[in-house]
């Protein structure tokens, strides 16, 4: 699966400074084997680690259980209604995405039943994670992401609409980081809060973006 | 994201009429929505060929009524 490939930059925490990356509008199966073979490992030492410091299962990463092989079914058999989206850096996938184009649409009252591009799943690689490593080794994975999941959303004449349901671990990045309406706990879908972007918070983060990038 | 490509869109008069009526409703270009058009007709054409049925529901009786897809 090839697809297109944008130039970007993640700030190396531990040199304090950007380092090149690669945005694809793709999760190819290189993608798939850096999940499988470096982040689930890695994954897994991490929790060992929560585990034997005492931290309560509650407090563990939880996407822990997200299969990516499964979640990109869709995308691989060409299903238009979803895109993928990966960050490659150092030679090693950084962070993945998956949104869908058709399902869901808005649910405030001035942007009521507009279309809109609903992410579906977003991860970023363990090493990466503040909870888990202390520094991360890369910052900036998923507002990059985001940012990609808003330009979508124009280049589909939704205005930068974006929706997604929040873990509860990542409710502050787009809460604080992507300054996104939270919308409230949605009692419907596994009791997890709704973040909602419109096209004036797209068109804020973007310019934010340009002044320095994100932080996840 | 990939490149585009152009065509020419050969439309009656009414159809022409819906779909600059629906592309104001939804605040879409009309182009952006024939592209969300066709997502979900592929969408819809996957789901019914995996076995899936499609339904429209009437939120208040419950009522639901299959859509039959040619």
């Amino acid at each position: 699966m090839t697809g297109t490939i944008s130039p970007v930059y993640l700030l190396n925490v531990e040199r304090g400074e950007q380092e090149a990356a690669e945005l694809l509008d793709v999760i190819a199966e290189r993608q798939l084997a850096d999940w499988e073979g470096e982040w689930a490992p890695e994954l897994f030492r991490a929790m060992q680690r929560l585990r034997r410091a005492g931290v309560e299962r509650s407090q563990w990463p939880q996407s822990r259980h997200w299969d990516w092989r499964k979640k990109t079914v869709a995308l691989q058999q060409g299903i238009l209604a979803q895109a993928g989206f990966s960050i490659v850096c150092d030679g090693l996938t950084q962070g993945m995405m998956i949104v869908d184009t058709t399902m869901k649409r808005c649910r405030i009252d001035s942007q009521q039943g507009r279309n809109l591009v609903y992410v579906e799943y977003v991860e970023n690689a363990p090493w990466n994670r503040k909870e888990l490593f202390n520094p991360p080794r890369y910052r900036g994975v998923g507002s990059i992401l985001v940012r990609a999941a808003i330009a979508l959303s124009e280049d589909l004449g939704f205005r930068g609409r974006l929706g997604l349901h929040s873990l509860p671990q990542a409710d502050g990045f787009y809460a604080d980081t992507c300054n996104m309406a939270d919308i409230g706990i949605d009692r419907d879908y596994h009791n997890l809060r709704y973040f909602k972007m419109t096209p004036g918070c797209a068109q804020t983060f973007i310019m934010k973006g340009r002044g320095g990038g994100g932080t996840l | 994201m990939s490149a585009k490509k152009t065509m020419t869109l050969n439309l009656r008069e009414n159809e022409m009429r819906v779909l600059e009526e629906l592309s104001k409703r939804k605040d879409m270009s009309k182009t952006a929505l024939l592209r969300q058009a066709l997502r979900m007709y592929q969408l819809v054409e996957a789901r019914l060929e995996n076995g899936d049925k499609l339904f429209f529901e009437d939120e208040q009786t419950k009522t639901k009524a299959e859509i039959m897809m040619l």
